[in-house]
């Protein structure tokens, strides 16, 4: 992050001073993610209530929560997570004029907002990540989105592409290039696309297409449109929710969406499927990425890490995501040859490189993907 | 005291944050205290560092100078600004939990 070779106009900048306090709260998380949570993954093994057990993660859990090394440890966690998102919002309030200004001189594709939109109760009730105002919030100008972008960035430690942030998109990329390699879309659309960061790979591999971004919220919709013309890509960017996406039947070549599942709710992820399926054309290709982990696989500790995700930032659907059946669920959205498995991470896509495989080679080195052609 | 040096607006509140289970509620704003002022101490400190190596390497900043400074006037109201968004900033959790206490 100290060199920010991976980065784009539109993001907000760091003065000295907020550079400090980024790079700060990142190495803050990264010592108690590799220096205190392997402890905790101990204490919650000496909790296991064992195999036998009917409810063994929730339970083992429920005993974490009575052991105060486990208490100050999770309370660090969520202090170290608000304490990034204030210092982000002063350094992105401190120069919302500018950003405003930077984001009005260009304008390539387009932006439709709904003034009627009303986002899902599971992104209203609980502000995910513990980001204060929601993805939905419609704060004035770009502020909103100029937030989860660097945000994003800091969160990720770095790991997903620097400020480009764009890991997630050249994975579903390389996915279409090992799966459905004679693919050439005219409409592309990302659903939930947040601040654009993995629609653009995809719409500058097919720069003859025209690429949609369907999400939530009016001011990170606007930060998504400045960002895409900035970085020279004309996208075209519309609010409104997955679950019923404002587009037509048939309408779409590739519909593609990551990281977005987790952060739903169980009855969503199967309309979103349906929806995935609704909007492609006969032939068309849908591709949904998600987190590696499946939640059965995963060790007690893991289990339990995602109980903390889930509960103390705002995750509502990690468990749900990471459980659910996708092969059942995409037939179920009326897909038949479905493709259920995990793409190696992918910083260079190029046709012929394969990558796709049942195995997963650990978080951020692959990512689950279900796809399949209608 | 009304820190009219540095009102800024407050972030949006969060929606839908918990109680961890088992802690106390004051526990969980002195852990967010104490890694607030952890923050603020390591950009005081990275920011000196600059200073310093910047006056090395131009070459000439006498420590006794250094030691024999007093802050006055306009420096003085300066230096009071950045003390107050420091506490704004240490105790924020503080302010978050009367907010919420309003809220709820
Ligand atoms: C983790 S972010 C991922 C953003 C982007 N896909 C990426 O890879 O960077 C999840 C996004 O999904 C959006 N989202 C969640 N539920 C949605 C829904 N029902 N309709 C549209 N967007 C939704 C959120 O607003 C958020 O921007």
């Amino acid at each position: 992050m100290s060199t920010p070779s991976l980065t784009h106009p539109m993001l907000p900048e760091a003065s000295h001073d907020e550079m400090a306090q980024q790079l700060f709260i990142r190495d803050l998380k990264m010592w108690l993610g590799g220096e205190i949570e392997p402890l905790q993954g101990e204490i919650a093994r000496k909790l296991d209530p064992g195999p036998s057990h009917n409810d063994r993660d929730a339970e083992a859990f429920a005993r974490l929560h009575e052991e105060p090394a486990f208490r100050s440890w999770a309370g660090m966690f969520r202090a170290s997570q608000e304490i990034m998102w204030d210092d982000i919002w002063r350094s992105v309030e401190r120069q919302a004029d500018a950003l405003d200004a930077r984001a009005d001189a260009v304008s390539l594709g387009s932006l439709k907002l709904d003034p009627d939109f009303k986002a899902p109760a599971y992104l209203v009730d609980g502000h995910v990540h513990i980001m204060p105002g929601g993805y939905d919030l419609d704060a004035p100008g770009v502020k909103q989105g100029a937030m989860m972008d660097r945000g994003g960035a800091v969160y990720m430690l770095g790991r997903n592409g620097g400020f480009l942030n764009d890991g997630r998109g050249k994975t579903v990329l390389a996915h279409v290039y090992a799966l459905y390699p004679d693919l050439a879309p005219r409409r592309i659309l990302e659903l939930g696309c947040g601040v654009g960061t993995s629609l653009l790979p995809l719409a500058q591999a097919f720069p003859e297409a025209e690429s949609y971004g369907l999400d939530v919220g009016s001011s990170m919709l606007r930060y998504a449109h400045a960002r895409a013309g900035h970085l020279g890509v004309a996208a075209h960017f519309v609010q409104g929710s997955a679950e019923q996406a404002p587009f037509e039947d048939g309408s779409f070549d590739l519909v593609f969406s990551a990281a977005l599942m987790h952060e739903t709710s169980a009855e969503a992820i199967e309309r979103i499927l349906a929806e995935s399926h609704r909007l492609l054309r006969p032939g068309g290709v849908a591709v949904h990425l998600e987190v590696p982990s499946r939640y059965d696989e995963l060790d007690l500790w893991s289990q339990i890490r995602s109980q903390v995700e889930r509960d103390y930032n705002n995750e509502p659907a990690w468990q749900a995501a990471t459980s659910a059946d996708y092969a059942a669920l995409m037939r179920t959205a009326g897909f038949k040859d479905v493709a259920v498995g995990f793409q190696d991470a992918a910083w260079a896509p190029a046709p012929g490189q394969g990558g796709f495989g049942s195995e997963s080679k650990g978080v951020f080195r692959s990512w689950f993907v279900t796809s399949a052609r209608r | 005291m009304p820190m009219e040096c540095c009102r800024v607006n407050l972030p949006p509140p969060t929606a839908g944050r918990r109680e961890i289970t088992g802690l106390s509620v004051i526990e969980d704003q002195a852990l967010s205290m104490i890694a607030a002022l952890a923050s603020e101490l390591a950009v005081a400190r990275e920011r000196i560092d600059t200073l310093e190596r910047l006056l090395d390497a131009n070459g000439t900043l006498p420590r006794a100078q250094v030691e024999a400074y007093r802050a006055e006037g306009e420096a003085a109201q300066q230096r009071e600004g950045l003390r107050h968004s420091l506490i704004a900033k240490v105790f924020r959790p503080l302010r978050d939990a009367s907010r919420r206490a309003l809220e709820g």
